[in-house]
């Protein structure tokens, strides 16, 4: 700030308060009710005395300007004049912030040792994990993780891009962008592939014309979904025969999906949580579709085989 | 001065109480109005251009500052929900600035870049699809209708005169910018520019 509007302020704040002792002054009489003083107001013959202040409120004015003084000397408020405590908003929340995040270091120094499934197990570690989901992730990926139309869910066993530790946090440090071409597929190609999706993916009463000419139109699809439709997490490409559907499992659904293409967009939190974070929360998510690794181990291929089912992870 | 001079003389009255309401104004609001850290930009802050600048009216329209605040105050609580403090440097180019102090839904002053633009787009025809308890209302009318693109060149050329760096060329093509663009894709491509000089998605 300028000298000149240093002053500027220093000359109203305390001009201010000198005009309230003066106000004081001046108005200060201690002759008690007289009652020939009167303030002129007259209403029906009845007369207005002007009156000093009650003591206690005269009282309590002085307390005020003593308060101003006190408190202009301690604080900033006088121009650039910083205050005897050398008090300011930022000092406190920059306090606050190093108080909070030394608390932070301390508890992620607990952690370094634990990979990603051993931070899974720790009761510890995955309240704090909760915690960052639901302040980071619950918008999208639903409370609890269970996802909704265009948005997975993280809880059951079907991934897109695979559930290994370092597919997760990449996942989540890069973002993901799965896109699925629009083809500019004829309308007779759409409702033969949208229903021989849903045979593939196990459901009966499919037309044996769909079902026998399904694989020659499905063979463009081939390069993302793989030739059995089990798709590829490389690039996010979902299994289509397992009856789990990130756009919706409608025949409608699946046609508009064909249709127009479709795209999964996750955003990058590179930037917005630190490393320790990012590691909680892939270890977090782990957590969540554990159920299938009771044994806490994931193979290297990205299956949970603890109970047996699940082998081929998609979506 | 007697009492009943002033008493009964309006006039007087009402300069006096003026300049008594007046003293702290012009110690707290008129020296802000020239410094340098509540008049210059921010570093990385421009002003909003034709699509957002046309999304920030609809917000303003639809009354979402009634729910949502733009100020994130300076504690170490609000940092870990949702970035670091606003500054002064980042409002001016909003007028009016749309802190407000109401929070039935979070702070948006760093929304820019936590969500994707088919997120905003679900959410704003109906919350309740992504966030089951939400309260937050449908806007789904917003995607019928589309922007001013008169309106905005108008608008660009005032907040210029007013002081905002707008190019020529700029306001030129504001009108083209804007072309067939529907209110809710302008009210997207707002919330996607708050904050984003600053919030920690587009730098370290
Ligand atoms: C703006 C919405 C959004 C937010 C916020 C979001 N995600 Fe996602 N996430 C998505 C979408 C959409 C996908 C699917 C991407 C695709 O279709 O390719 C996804 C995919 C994922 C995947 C890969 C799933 C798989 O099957 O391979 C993981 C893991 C994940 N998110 C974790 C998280 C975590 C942890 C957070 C919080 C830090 C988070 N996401 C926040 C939208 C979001
Ligand atoms: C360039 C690679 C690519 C090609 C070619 C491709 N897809 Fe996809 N497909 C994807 C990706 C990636 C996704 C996931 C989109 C997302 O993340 O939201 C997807 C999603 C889908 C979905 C939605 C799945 C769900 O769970 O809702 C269907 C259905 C689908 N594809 C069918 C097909 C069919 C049928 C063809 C051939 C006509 C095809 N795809 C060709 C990459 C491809
Ligand atoms: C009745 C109050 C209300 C109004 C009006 C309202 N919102 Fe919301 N908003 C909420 C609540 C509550 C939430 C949190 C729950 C949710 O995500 O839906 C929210 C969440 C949001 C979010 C997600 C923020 C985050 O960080 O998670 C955005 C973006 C948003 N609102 C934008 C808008 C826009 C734009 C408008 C005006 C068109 C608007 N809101 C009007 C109450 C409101």
């Amino acid at each position: 700030m300028s000298n000149a509007w240093s002053i500027y302020i220093i000359v109203l704040a305390v001009g201010n308060i000198l005009a309230m002792v003066w106000l004081l002054i001046i108005t200060n009489r201690d002759n008690g009710v007289d009652a020939s003083d009167t303030t002129g107001h007259k209403w029906d013959g009845i007369e207005e005395l002007n009156n000093p202040l009650p003591r206690w409120w005269l009282g309590l004015f002085i307390i005020t300007i003593i308060f101003a003084g006190v408190y202009l000397y301690l604080y900033p408020g006088l121009g650039s004049y910083k205050g005897s405590l050398n008090w300011s908003q930022m000092s406190e929340y920059r306090q606050a912030r190093d108080a909070n995040e030394e608390i932070q270091a301390e508890f992620f120094a607990e952690f370094v040792s634990y990979d990603i499934p051993a931070l899974a197990k720790s009761e510890r570690a995955m309240a704090t994990g909760e915690r960052l989901f639901a302040n980071n992730c619950t918008t999208c990926h639903g409370s609890g993780g269970r996802g909704a139309k265009g948005f997975p869910n993280l809880t059951d066993n079907d991934w897109l891009y695979g559930n290994q530790p370092e597919t997760i946090l990449a996942s989540i440090e890069n973002g993901r962008a799965g896109v699925m071409p629009n083809l500019n597929l004829n309308s007779a190609t759409v409702a033969v592939l949208a229903r021989y999706l849903k045979h593939l993916s196990g459901e009966d009463g499919i037309s044996d014309h769909v079902i026998d000419s399904g694989p020659k139109r499905f063979a463009v699809c081939a390069a993302c979904h793989g030739a059995d439709g089990k798709g590829n997490q490389a690039i996010g490409a979902p299994n289509l025969t397992d009856g789990i559907w990130l756009h919706g499992g409608r025949v409608s659904d699946i046609e508009n999906v064909l249709r127009h293409g479709m795209q999964g967009n996750m955003p990058s939190f590179a930037n917005a949580l630190n490393s320790n974070e990012i590691r909680l929360l892939a270890a977090y998510v782990i957590s969540l579709s554990s159920s299938n690794m009771a044994d806490g181990s994931n193979t290297a291929d990205g299956s949970n085989t603890a109970d047996g089912s699940n082998t081929t992870e998609d979506e | 001065m007697k009492h009943e001079t002033i008493e009964k003389n309006a006039g007087l009255m009402g300069v006096l109480i003026a300049l008594v309401i007046a003293v702290a104004g012009m110690a707290e609001i008129v020296p802000l109005m020239f410094q340098a850290q509540t008049t210059e930009p921010s570093p990385g802050v421009i002003p909003y251009p034709a699509v957002e600048l046309a999304g920030r009216d609809i917000y303003v329209k639809e009354g979402c500052y009634n729910c949502h605040s733009q100020m994130i105050r300076p504690f170490a609580v609000e940092r870990l929900r949702y970035g670091p403090p606003s500054l002064a440097g980042e409002s001016v180019y909003d007028r009016p600035h749309q802190w407000g102090s109401k929070r039935t839904g979070p702070d948006l002053a760093r929304v820019g870049g936590r969500y994707t633009d088919e997120w905003h787009l679900i959410h704003l025809i109906n919350p309740r699809d992504l966030v089951p308890e939400s309260n937050m209302p449908g806007f789904p009318w917003l995607q019928d209708k589309e922007v001013d693109g008169e309106l905005i060149t108008t608008k660009m050329k005032t907040l210029k005169w007013m002081g905002h760096p707008y190019t020529d060329e700029q306001i030129e093509q504001a009108s083209d910018t804007v072309h067939g663009v529907t209110e809710m894709e302008a009210l997207i491509a707002y919330l996607q520019f708050l904050g984003v000089a600053n919030n920690g998605r587009s730098q370290k």
